[in-house]
């Protein structure tokens, strides 16, 4: 496989697992709650919208709950945490690099589309089902909720169903 | 013990929010460091070419949850002091494939995106702002949504009881099957890209030998006298209200009367009722045990044969079998019907009996009478006497649900209890229970949408019940005075906020001074809380989607208004009648009163009353009546007394519905 991302290799991916499943552990322990994405980013649109048309969002029905101030919440504290602790790692593994990661053949329109879709798609999903891969597929699964676990295997049914129809991006 | 900020309900406040964010550094500096700032690197596993996304998940899931169970076998924390997030089904499988697949399209998953773009991926950003939108989509399309959101609502449920595991047991499947996950994984990198550099590693090894040690050590600890393990005490709950709901905790007095006389050694017969009753009579071979012994006399039984309870309703078996139930017997059945059904079924001579029987069953039902009759002197009771008011037992309430005088009694004073008096203000000044707070439901309603009267929405009640100095983890205990459906409608509102544990004392103020319980006219203290403001409730519905239920014609509308407004004779809004297809059942009739104390009457009553009128529990109701006032009491009794699962509240009620004079009404 060709290294592309720097000249650091990546650390042990068992170990990297159990350094963040130590981080998930104090999260339960300290927080009460495990570790949240994509409240994080539905917060900062919720902040955003509100910028453009606040008595809309705050007349809303599921924005609207969150209050005047939605970006005062713990999750989007962590949200920037992740940020910041990702980009101390990248630094110091000298693996920052500007670019769109995408296969050789395939082009940057194409991959940015694809990922803008996918986020659209994974932004809208995981309001639905409470929570992304972290708060759900990894924080709910690790307490063993059946919700969590079974929102897991369908992620990776959709997943592996879809991977085919988008395989192009990654044609090298 | 560990207290966290959810427990402590500090979630909002800044050192948490601190503490959030340094957990988030960790979090990100994990992410990175195992490569998932590449989206090639994250994509890889839906092609087989890079399992890393399985490996680290996977091993942290397993770590996560180790510990955890440790943390709780140990008894280092208390269920109460996490967040557990509930099963909704629907919405998860739904949300799990489309996510999927926006995973696979994207590349990113919300926190890797995060950790990509501080890698400098400009993909990673546009991800980002995909996000964003979406979750704008999903506000403005709320109003759509929302029965999708909440479909499939199984509460809290944990997979272990599912498959009726223990949890370590559980845990120890789990970590067997991560490992064979690993190894398939290393093998198919080794086969597909030639990687797979940890395949038959020594490292690989030692790894999946550590987990199954710690798994199989989880067991031990697990395994022994630690009855209240944090995490065991929900699901035992949760499995004793499948049992319910089942109808498999029942014996019916024919299959009792069979056992009893084939002679079946395994079967104790428990009556429960006072020594005086019992000695005038009581059931062949029964003993006599007061409901307080109860857990005394049953200790050790508690998977030894079977033990049938009966006294002569069904009430207190069934709170005596539900508080067994929740130390640990799973053996423990009440007799259907009770003592007055074993008397009408079995005891009945067959000269008696109006239906018409066969031979065979006139002479099952003689051999039941010579049996049974040969001891003691069944007394043929034509019709039991009106109950009196049922003394109240310290019995551990069922959150939400009713709570008994006895058990505030004996539990008032503990922090984390609070009560709610909804009584008029000079009656509460001359009296109430030590330490509660007098709230007129009125605090908690006004005008929202231009509908009168309506419960308020999340962002005020929170701001309501902070200034109480309630927390989420408190126990309710919420006292009405003659009208329980005063108390119900403030159930409204901890229910609209998504509290876990509040209930009705049962009887109201009146059954706690007739019982002589302390009463003060000392003020309380409360120190404001910061309740946290959760997202709309889900059981409300708006006209709009029960014209959508009136079309899908799946659902049952119960109108609990006075039947005379039902049948439109008499009429006090815009217009008279009722929802086209809605049943009436009004609210009066799931209450009866003993002078001038009112209680609900008992569950097997409520249950068969409402088993008529709706189908299977799992059948959409939606209840209202004028201003969703009475409405209430009928949506306590029936989602959190019986159990039913898709209970919605019309809260805008006929007050509405007559005004829109574009709402089609029946007479």
């Amino acid at each position: 496989m060709r290294e592309s991302t720097g000249p650091k290799p990546y650390m042990n991916p068992y170990l990297a697992g159990v350094i963040l499943g130590l981080t998930l552990l104090a999260s339960y322990l300290i927080l009460g709650a495990g570790l949240g994405a994509s409240s994080g980013i539905a917060r900062i649109a919720a902040y955003l919208e509100s910028g453009l048309a606040p008595s809309h969002v705050s007349s809303s029905e599921y924005f609207g709950a969150w209050g005047k101030e939605p970006l005062n919440y713990y999750l989007v504290f962590m949200f920037l945490g992740v940020f910041v602790g990702g980009l101390f790692s990248a630094v110091m593994a000298r693996r920052l690099k500007f670019q769109v990661e995408r296969g050789q053949k395939a082009s940057r329109k194409f991959r940015l589309v694809l990922a803008l879709a996918g986020g659209v798609l994974a932004g809208f999903a995981s309001r639905l089902a409470q929570g992304c891969t972290s708060g759900q597929a990894l924080s709910g699964s690790a307490m063993l909720l059946s919700g969590s676990l079974v929102f897991f295997l369908c992620v990776f049914a959709g997943g592996y169903a879809a991977a085919w129809f988008v395989r192009r991006q990654w044609h090298d | 013990m560990i207290s966290t900020f959810f427990g402590q309900d500090a979630l909002s406040s800044s050192v948490a929010m601190a503490a959030a964010f340094v957990i988030g550094l960790a979090f990100g500096f994990s992410l990175e460091q195992a490569g998932f700032g590449s989206s090639r690197r994250l994509a890889g596993i839906f092609y087989l070419r890079d399992m890393a996304v399985l490996k680290v998940m996977f091993t942290a899931v397993l770590v996560a949850m180790l510990g955890l169970q440790y943390a709780a076998g140990l008894g280092l924390i208390k269920e109460e002091q996490l967040f557990f997030i509930p099963s909704i089904y629907g919405a998860q499988i739904v949300g799990g494939l489309i996510f999927g697949v926006g995973f696979v399209m994207g590349a990113w998953c919300p926190g890797t995106a995060a950790v990509g773009l501080a890698s400098g991926r400009l993909d990673a950003l546009v991800f980002l702002a995909g996000a964003g939108i979406g979750s704008v989509f999903f506000n403005e399309m709320f109003g759509v949504l929302k029965g999708l959101y909440a479909w499939g609502d199984g509460g809290v449920r944990f997979a272990w009881q599912a498959l009726n595991l223990s949890a370590a047991g559980f845990a120890f499947l789990f970590v067997l099957v991560a490992i064979g996950c690993f190894w398939g994984a290393e093998y198919l990198e080794r086969r597909i890209t030639g990687t797979g550099e940890y395949w038959r590693s020594p490292f690989l090894r030692s790894f999946s030998a550590a987990l199954v040690i710690f798994a199989l050590g989880l067991m031990a600890i697990q395994g022994g006298a630690s009855e209240e393990i944090a995490a065991g005490v929900p699901a035992r709950t949760a499995t004793m209200l499948a049992e319910i709901e089942s109808a498999k905790d029942h014996m019916e007095p024919e299959e009792l009367a069979e056992r009893l006389m084939q002679g079946e050694t395994g079967i104790m017969l428990a009556d429960i009722r006072p020594a005086e009753e019992y000695a005038e009579f009581h059931i062949r071979g029964a003993v006599n045990i007061s409901m307080s012994d109860l857990p005394a006399a049953l200790a050790g039984k508690e998977s030894k044969g079977i033990i049938v309870l009966y006294s002569n309703g069904m009430t207190h078996p069934a709170q005596a079998r539900d508080a067994l139930a929740r130390m640990g017997h799973r053996n423990v059945y009440i007799l259907t019907d009770g003592l007055v059904g074993f008397i009408d079924r079995i005891l009945k001579p067959a000269s008696l009996r109006m239906e018409p029987l066969s031979a065979e069953q006139t002479a099952r039902i003689n051999s039941w009478g010579h049996y049974f009759s040969s001891l003691g002197k069944p007394q043929m009771v034509q019709a039991q006497p009106e109950e009196p008011l049922p003394i109240s037992r310290p019995i551990p309430p069922t959150w939400p649900g009713l709570v008994e005088t006895a058990w505030l009694a004996e539990n008032l004073g503990s922090p984390e209890i609070r009560v709610i008096e909804v009584r008029a203000q000079p009656q509460y000044n001359r009296g109430h229970i030590p330490g509660s707070v007098c709230v007129s439901t009125e605090n908690f309603r006004g005008v929202v949408g231009g509908v009168s009267s309506m419960l308020q929405p999340t962002e005020l009640l929170a701001r309501h019940i902070s200034l109480m100095g309630i927390r989420p983890t408190d126990k309710v205990v919420i006292v009405p005075d003659d009208k329980p459906h005063d108390a119900t409608l403030v159930a409204m509102a901890f229910a609209r906020l998504g509290h876990a544990r509040f209930g009705i004392l049962s009887g109201g103020f009146p059954r706690w001074t007739l019982e002589k319980r302390p009463v003060t006219t000392e003020l309380p203290q409360a120190q404001e809380s910061q309740y946290p403001v959760p997202s709309p409730d889900t059981f409300t519905v708006t006209y709009k989607q029960i014209i959508e239920y009136l079309k899908a014609a799946d659902s049952v509308i119960i109108d609990v208004r006075p039947s005379e407004f039902y049948t439109g004779k008499k009429v006090e809004e815009a217009r008279g009648g009722h929802i086209p297809g809605a049943k009436s059942r009004p609210y009066t009739e799931d209450i009866s009163k003993f002078a001038h104390i009112t209680m609900f009457k008992s569950s097997e009553e409520l249950t068969k009353a409402y088993a008529s009128l709706v189908p299977a529990k799992q059948t959409t109701v939606i209840i209202h009546c004028r201003t969703g006032h009475q409405a209430s009491q009928t949506f306590f009794v029936m989602r959190y007394l019986l159990g039913y699962e898709r209970v919605l509240w019309y809260d805008a009620g006929w007050s509405e519905w007559a005004a829109r004079s574009e709402l089609p009404v029946d007479k």
